[in-house]
């Protein structure tokens, strides 16, 4: 099982997200609604891959992914980004942030979780 | 005054012939002896006393003559060394011209004499001739400015006073007319006039000799702008200025135009901590090195308006993208029966709400796509590509069109590589916006034919189609935003009615012309062009974002 963390603020996206992800079969997901509680998160758990929200209150998701980044333990981690702003220059930011792919919202649910595996494959 | 003086010189005559004759008296009195010694004293006194007031007079008319003379002649010299002087006769021709004239005008005396005095005013002053002619004919002076041509052809203005000349009988004979070049003055006030006028100005204005690049004139407003005050421009040079206001861009900019085909550019740059749209003219007049006019206009507001506009909209859309995830996505996971079988019919509604949630979301793109564009800020990410590839590729991925639709699309002519520097994401989007379209308006069975055409400059992609097509009376509105054609039935088909608007400007701005040709009830071809090597500056004026890809 791939083990995802997944942060988003908006449940309703959480609650697809997961549904999406976890028709695969494939994935072991935790959810965290901040940035923060995901940072806290990752002190006693390391996932193999990273669904982040770009905008979110308090910490955005590259904030997130900085911190994240500062720990030993997730810095190879493949992070994804999730944006309802999939702007090209700000694609071109986050994979240079380190980002293995830019998925943009609204995105396709049954699709979601092929997009993440071959993401973790590239990157 | 006149009287006075002749009085005074009457009596003077008199006193000098007494005092002549008591002289000559006193005087041969003394000397002569003998028969002649009483007449002569007494005959000669009184043929002087006698004879001077009658001489004296004539001798100081004399005088007085050729003193007058004297003056007159010096008064003609001063008059014929400042003023420029010709003679007209009754018909128009020139009688006499002075030196001064020739030395203006450039002409020889040959050239002139002889021709009429119109050969020197242009067609605009023949009104203004019928007007002296007149003056001069009713026998007033008449004053006023008027051109007058150089044999070079130039025209220069002169200050101007035309008197009519009689011969001793009273008859007139022609004109004389005395001129003064004001040429200068007019230019000086002119000037004068443009510097004032120029500081009234809210706009930056820098002129600056091109070689030197000594500014040569600042307006009040860029004076004011930099902290200089009165003239303090002269003796600085444009790297002072960019010292002084951390504005090196626009020199640069200043030597970039020097080394180009272009006259003149255009960009936004800060100063002072303020945005401007600053405009920069090469000035080149005949061979001299020329001169820089700079202009900068403030748009600091009109950047923060653009600003709070563009966040407001990425804001909505942020806003709107959000809930259209959930509903897509719980829709979509519906469909894909991740909640169990659904019954047929309640499975056929959620397809409509899916297909018109995807409709929300184009619709939102394109809205943003649009706004960028009006704003110039849309993105291009200019690449090699090669555009055969990317049309199969376009094709293969919109093979959902022809299951939805019923349609075969086919790809034309791309079997070998067509290389071009340009966006491949956003031709992508053009295509699949114009398949999309071509699918739409297809009847079930058709066939839909993408082809590939290509010269050395440019290369042409279609999409023809074999549907309804569009009528001649409402084919001018297809590229307008939300255009509603009478045959098109918006709703129904799932446009948003923005994607040709969006494709106009994007194939605009990558350099290239879209268009179409369509026949009602036979189909449409929609086409368009693209140069293999795009050019920035052949962009649309509101230069989108180009970045070539490193």
């Amino acid at each position: 099982m791939i083990k995802l963390l997944h942060v988003e603020d908006d449940a309703d996206i959480r609650e697809i997200a997961l549904m999406a992800l976890e028709l695969s079969g494939d994935f072991d997901v935790v959810q965290c609604e901040t940035g923060e509680a995901a940072l806290n998160q990752v002190q006693g758990y390391t996932p193999d891959v990273i669904l982040l929200d770009m905008m979110m209150p308090g910490m955005t998701g590259r904030q997130t992914l900085e911190k994240m980044r500062e720990m030993d333990s997730l810095r190879e981690v493949p992070a994804i980004f999730m944006t309802a702003r999939a702007q090209h220059n700000e694609i071109e930011e986050l994979r240079q942030l380190g980002a293995a792919d830019v998925i943009s919202k609204p995105f396709d649910p049954i699709s979601l979780a092929d997009q993440v595996k071959s993401a973790m494959q590239a990157g | 005054m006149s009287s006075h003086l002749t009085t005074k010189r009457t009596a003077g005559s008199f006193f000098l012939s007494s005092v002549l004759a008591g002289g000559w008296y006193t005087t041969t009195s003394a000397v002569l002896s003998g028969p002649t010694a009483d007449s002569v004293p007494v005959v000669g006194a009184i043929a002087l006393a006698g004879l001077v007031p009658l001489v004296a007079p004539m001798i100081w008319a004399n005088t007085k003559t050729e003193n007058a003379n004297l003056n007159m002649a010096q008064k003609l010299q001063a008059f014929d060394s400042h003023a420029i002087v010709n003679i007209v006769d009754t018909k128009g021709l020139l009688e006499e011209v002075n030196d001064r004239f020739l030395a203006l005008t450039g002409y020889s005396r040959e050239q002139l004499i002889g021709q009429p005095v119109a050969m020197l005013y242009d067609d605009r002053f023949k009104a203004l001739a019928s007007e002296i002619s007149s003056s001069l004919k009713r026998g007033e002076t008449w004053q006023g400015e008027t051109p007058l041509r150089c044999a070079n052809g130039q025209m220069i203005c002169t200050q101007v006073t035309v008197m009519p000349l009689y011969d001793e009988k009273g008859k007139w004979t022609g004109s004389i007319t005395a001129r003064t070049d004001v040429t200068r003055a007019n230019q000086l006030l002119a000037e004068r006039d443009t510097a004032e006028t120029l500081d009234e100005l809210r706009d930056d204005i820098w002129i600056v000799d091109a070689q030197t690049h000594n500014l040569s004139y600042m307006n009040r407003s860029a004076m004011r702008r930099v902290g200089w005050t009165d003239s303090a421009y002269t003796d600085r040079t444009l790297e002072d200025l960019a010292q002084e206001t951390d504005c090196e861009n626009i020199l640069n900019a200043c030597e970039a135009l020097k080394s180009s085909d272009e006259s003149m550019t255009q960009f936004v740059t800060e100063l002072k901590g303020k945005d401007f749209q600053a405009t920069i003219k090469m000035l080149q007049i005949g061979r001299a090195p020329g001169r820089f006019l700079i202009m900068l206009h403030d748009i600091t507001d009109q950047v923060n308006e653009e600003r709070t506009k563009s966040e407001f909209i990425s804001m909505v859309s942020h806003e709107l993208r959000s809930p259209l995830t959930s509903i897509k996505g719980s829709m979509g996971l519906l469909l894909s029966r991740a909640a169990g079988e659904l019954p047929t019919k309640a499975r056929a509604l959620l397809e409509i709400s899916h297909r018109n949630a995807d409709r929300l979301v184009l619709i939102i793109n394109d809205i943003l796509d649009l706004e960028k564009i009006a704003n110039g800020r849309l993105e291009f990410d200019l690449q090699e590509t090669d555009i055969a590839d990317l049309l199969r590729e376009t094709s293969d991925a919109n093979a959902t069109l022809e299951q939805r639709f019923d349609v075969n699309i086919q790809v034309e002519n791309t079997s070998k590589p067509v290389t071009l520097t340009t966006d491949p994401n956003r031709v992508i989007q053009v295509l699949t916006n114009l398949l999309s379209n071509a699918a739409k308006f297809s009847k079930p069975g058709d066939r839909i034919l993408v082809s590939l055409e290509h010269t050395d400059e440019e290369i042409r992609v279609s999409v023809s189609d074999k549907g309804q097509g569009i009528p001649a009376g409402e084919q001018h509105k297809v590229f307008q935003r939300f255009a509603d054609l009478s045959n098109s039935n918006r709703a129904a088909k799932g446009g948003t009615g923005l994607g040709l608007s969006v494709c106009k400007a994007i194939v605009e701005n990558l350099g290239g012309k879209i268009g179409f040709d369509s026949r009602e009830g036979f189909g449409t071809t929609f086409y368009f062009t693209l140069p293999k090597k795009h050019s920035q500056m052949g962009a649309k004026e509101t230069a989108p974002l180009m970045r070539e890809a490193s």
